[in-house]
C-alpha cells in the first residue's frame, strides 16, 4: 500500500506541479491566470499518442514536436486571450478570456480525436513492473523542469528580464526591456512545460480530452497551496497533494478521496491564505 | 345581416383550426416519409454509424421488392451529429416541416431524452432503441415504442449471469461519477441483493482517477468474487481491468457492453487481461457453443455480404438492430396504413416480430419490446467479424 501511495502519488504529484509552474510562468510575464494550463496537459498526451502511436514518429520526434505545439499554444493564448484584456486587468477579464479558448480547444479536440480516452504509447521499450516509467518520467520532468527554470531565471539575461517584468514592468519598459518579446516568450515555455506534463503523465493519465479540465482544476491547487508565483512552492505543494490524494484513495476511497483532498485544501488556505511558501503582500497607502 | 365581435372570432378561430387540421391530399403513389435521427458524426456516433448500414440495407430491400403496398420509402435523415439540441431541431423539422409519417431515433438515450417529450406532443409515432428506463411510458408517450432492451433488462441480464451461472454470491459493484453510472449502480445492487446475492464493495470513483488500485484492493479484502463495473468510459473499465491483471487476481469482470469494445481493448496493458472479462450482448448476434448463428442471423450475414457492408470495424448488434427497424415500421403500415393512429394501434398488439436484433413484442401497456432472455453475457476476447461468443454457461 505504502509503495503504491509513494510512486503514484509521487507521479501525479509531479503532474499536478508541472501544471502549477504553467500557471505560474504565464502569471509572472502577465498578472494573468491564464485557465488553458490544463489544457496544455490535456494536448500533451493527446498530440503525444497522435504523432508517436498513430502517425508512427520516432518518440523524439514527436516529443519534440508536441513541445512545439504547447510554446505555439501559449503564444496563440498570449496574442487571443490575454493581450486584448491586459489593460483592464482589475475587471477580470482573462478569467473567461482564457477559459473560452480553452473550452474551444477542448471541445474541438473532443469532436476530431473522440470522447473516448485512447492509449499512449510506452516511450521505453523496457519491461514493465516495479517502479515502471509511467512514474518515474514524471517526476524527472518535474526536476528537469525546476532545475532548469531555476538556472533560467538566476544565471541568464533573458531569465533575469522575465523576473524584471514580473517584480515591476513599468518600470521595466523604462529600462528598455521588450515586455511584449518577453511576455510572449513566457507564454510559449509555459506552454511547453505544460505540454511536457501532459506527455510525460500520458501513459498513466491517458490521451483524453477529460483531461483538460482536471488538470485545469488539480494543477491550480499546488499554485494556491504553493504560493502564487513561486515554482519551488509549486512543487512541494504538487507533490504533498499527489500523496495525499493518493493516501486518501486508499483510506477513504472513491468519491470521498477528493472531499477529503479539498477539505485540507480549504483548512490549508484558511490557515495560511497567502500559500505555504507565498509571502504577504504589502500594500502602499 | 350584423356580425358581433364575438361571432367574428370565433368564425376566424373555426376558420384557423380547420385549416390547421385539413391535411394535404396524398396520391397512393407517394412515397412514404420515414423520418430518421441517427448520430452519424461527433462523440457518439460509432452506434449510429452502425446502426445505419443495417437501416440504409433495409430500406433499399423493402424499395426493391416494391416498397410498401406500391409506395416507396423516403428515408428523410437528419444527423443529429451526437448533439441533443441538434437532435431536437431534428425532431421538429421531421415531425412539423416535413410531416413525416413516423420517426425512427434518435439513436442515443442523451438525445431521446429530449427528443421524446417533444414527439409526444407532435402526434408522431416514434420507434427508438435507447435504454435509459424513463423512455417509455405508455401513459406519458404513448406513441412511443422502444424495440431494444431497457437498462433494467440490461442489468437483470448481468445480475442473473453473476448469481446463477457463475454461482458468485460475494459482488463488488462499481460504477463511475456519471448519471448513468450512479443510477446504475442505485438500480443494481437492490436487484442483486433480491436474488441473494451479497454486495460486498459498493463505490461511485471519479472516471479520471489514474490509479484503481486502492479501489480494488477494498474489494479484494472484502471478499469479493466478482467484479461488476457499470460505465460506458473506455479508459475507467480498461484501469480496472489491467488492475485486476497487474494484481493477479482471478476474479471475472461482468457488466456493460463497453467492457468488449474495440476502445477498451486498445487500452488493456496486455491482451490477456481481456480473458474472463463478460459484457452484455444479445443472443440473436452472439456465436453459440460450437461457434454457429443462429439461422436467421446467418441469413441477415449472407445479405450483409451480398451487400458489401464492412462489419470489420463495427458490431453485428448494431446493424441487426438498424436492419429490423424500417422492416418493423413497414410490416406495421402494409397492414394498416400510414396514418399514426392506425400504426400505434398496430404496433400496440404486435406480438413476436422476427427481428434479426431479437423478437419484438408490444402491448398497450408494455412499449418495451425486447425480449428478457434474450439479454445475455459474452466473452470480450471472442470478437469475430463484430460478434461475440456467449460466455460459459449458457447453453445453445
Amino acid at each position: 500500500m505504502v509503495e503504491s501511495i509513494v510512486s503514484t502519488g509521487m507521479a501525479i504529484g509531479c503532474i499536478y506541479a508541472l501544471i502549477g509552474i504553467t500557471y505560474n510562468v504565464m502569471f509572472t510575464a502577465s498578472r494573468v491566470f491564464s485557465f488553458t494550463a490544463g489544457t496544455l496537459g490535456m494536448l500533451g498526451g493527446v498530440l503525444g499518442s497522435l504523432f508517436i502511436a498513430h502517425m508512427g514518429m520516432p518518440v523524439a520526434a514527436g516529443f519534440l514536436l508536441v513541445l512545439a505545439a504547447g510554446a505555439v499554444f501559449g503564444i496563440v493564448t498570449e496574442i487571443v486571450a490575454v493581450r486584448p484584456v491586459l489593460k483592464s486587468l482589475d475587471q477580470h477579464l482573462y478569467v473567461l478570456s482564457t477559459l473560452a479558448l480553452a473550452l474551444i480547444v477542448q471541445q474541438f479536440t473532443a469532436i476530431e480525436w473522440g470522447t473516448e480516452a485512447r492509449p499512449f504509447p510506452r516511450l521505453f521499450d523496457i519491461p514493465r513492473g516495479g517502479f515502471d516509467q509511467q512514474f518515474w518520467l514524471p517526476i524527472l520532468a518535474c526536476v528537469v523542469v525546476i532545475v532548469g527554470l531555476e538556472l533560467l531565471y538566476r544565471h541568464t539575461l533573458v531569465g533575469r528580464a522575465f523576473l524584471a517584468i514580473s517584480e515591476d514592468n513599468y518600470a521595466a519598459r523604462a529600462l528598455g526591456l521588450p515586455e511584449r518579446s518577453l511576455r510572449m516568450a513566457s507564454y510559449a515555455l509555459a506552454g511547453g512545460i505544460g505540454a511536457l506534463a501532459g506527455f510525460a503523465g500520458g501513459e498513466m493519465l491517458l490521451a483524453f480530452f477529460g483531461n483538460a479540465p482536471i488538470l485545469t482544476f488539480y494543477g491550480f491547487v499546488p499554485v494556491a497551496l504553493g504560493g502564487m508565483g513561486s515554482n519551488r512552492g509549486a512543487v512541494v505543494a504538487g507533490i504533498l497533494l499527489g500523496l495525499f490524494q493518493q493516501a486518501a484513495n486508499f483510506l477513504v476511497g472513491g468519491i470521498f478521496a477528493s472531499v477529503a483532498v479539498f477539505t485540507v485544501f480549504i483548512i490549508v488556505l484558511l490557515a495560511r491564505p497567502e500559500g505555504l511558501a507565498g509571502a504577504s503582500l504589502q500594500r502602499r497607502v | 345581416m350584423s356580425m358581433t365581435r364575438r361571432q367574428a372570432l370565433a368564425s376566424a378561430s373555426a376558420a384557423v383550426v380547420a385549416g390547421g387540421l385539413a391535411k394535404p391530399a396524398i396520391a397512393a403513389s407517394d412515397p412514404i416519409r420515414v423520418g430518421y435521427l441517427p448520430a452519424l458524426t461527433g462523440p457518439s456516433s460509432a452506434t449510429g454509424i452502425g446502426i445505419n448500414r443495417g437501416i440504409q440495407l433495409a430500406v433499399q430491400e423493402i424499395n426493391a421488392a416494391g416498397g410498401i403496398n406500391g409506395r416507396q420509402i423516403e428515408l428523410i435523415t437528419r444527423d443529429t451529429q451526437s448533439d441533443p439540441t441538434k437532435a431536437v431541431n431534428g425532431a421538429a423539422e421531421l415531425s412539423r416541416g416535413q410531416q413525416v409519417s413516423v420517426i425512427f431515433g434518435p439513436v442515443n438515450s442523451g438525445e431521446s431524452l429530449a427528443v421524446v417529450p417533444l414527439l409526444a406532443r407532435t402526434n408522431t409515432p416514434q420507434v427508438h432503441p435507447c435504454w435509459v428506463d424513463a423512455l417509455t411510458d405508455p401513459q406519458k408517450y404513448p406513441m412511443c415504442f422502444r424495440n431494444a432492451p431497457t437498462n433494467q433488462q440490461i442489468g437483470g441480464a448481468a445480475n442473473r449471469y453473476v448469481v446463477e451461472v457463475l454461482n458468485r454470491k460475494k459482488v463488488a459493484v462499481i460504477s463511475d461519477t456519471t448519471g448513468y453510472g450512479a443510477a446504475s449502480v442505485n438500480a443494481y445492487v437492490p436487484m442483486l441483493q433480491a436474488k441473494g446475492a451479497q454486495v460486498v464493495y459498493q463505490g461511485n470513483v471519479d472516471a479520471a482517477n489514474p490509479d484503481l488500485k486502492p479501489e480494488l484492493l477494498r474489494m479484494q479484502y472484502a471478499g469479493a468474487e466478482v467484479i461488476m463495473p457499470w460505465s460506458v468510459n473506455a479508459g475507467f473499465l480498461s484501469r480496472i481491468i489491467n488492475t485486476r491483471g497487474d494484481m493477479g487476481w482471478d476474479v471475472p469482470i461482468v457488466g456493460q457492453t463497453t467492457l468488449g469494445s474495440g476502445q477498451t481493448k486498445a487500452l488493456l496493458e496486455k491482451p490477456e487481461y481481456w480473458a474472463k472479462v463478460y459484457p452484455n450482448n444479445f443472443r440473436n448476434v452472439c456465436y453459440a457453443p460450437g461457434g454457429k448463428l443462429p439461422d436467421r442471423t446467418n441469413a441477415f450475414l449472407d445479405r450483409l455480404k451480398s451487400a458489401k457492408i464492412d462489419m470489420g470495424d463495427t458490431l453485428l448488434w448494431w446493424v441487426a438492430l438498424g436492419y429490423d427497424s424500417p422492416r418493423l415500421i413497414a410490416e406495421a403500415m402494409k397492414n394498416v396504413g400510414t396514418e399514426p393512429e392506425q400504426v400505434v394501434g398496430y404496433l400496440n398488439k404486435l406480438k413476436g416480430f422476427p427481428g434479426v436484433y431479437g423478437d419484438i413484442t408490444f402491448t398497450p401497456d408494455q412499449h418495451n419490446g425486447y425480449p428478457d432472455e434474450e439479454v445475455v453475457m459474452v466473452e470480450a476476447n471472442s470478437l469475430k467479424d463484430g460478434a461475440f461468443n456467449l460466455a460459459p454457461g449458457y447453453s445453445a
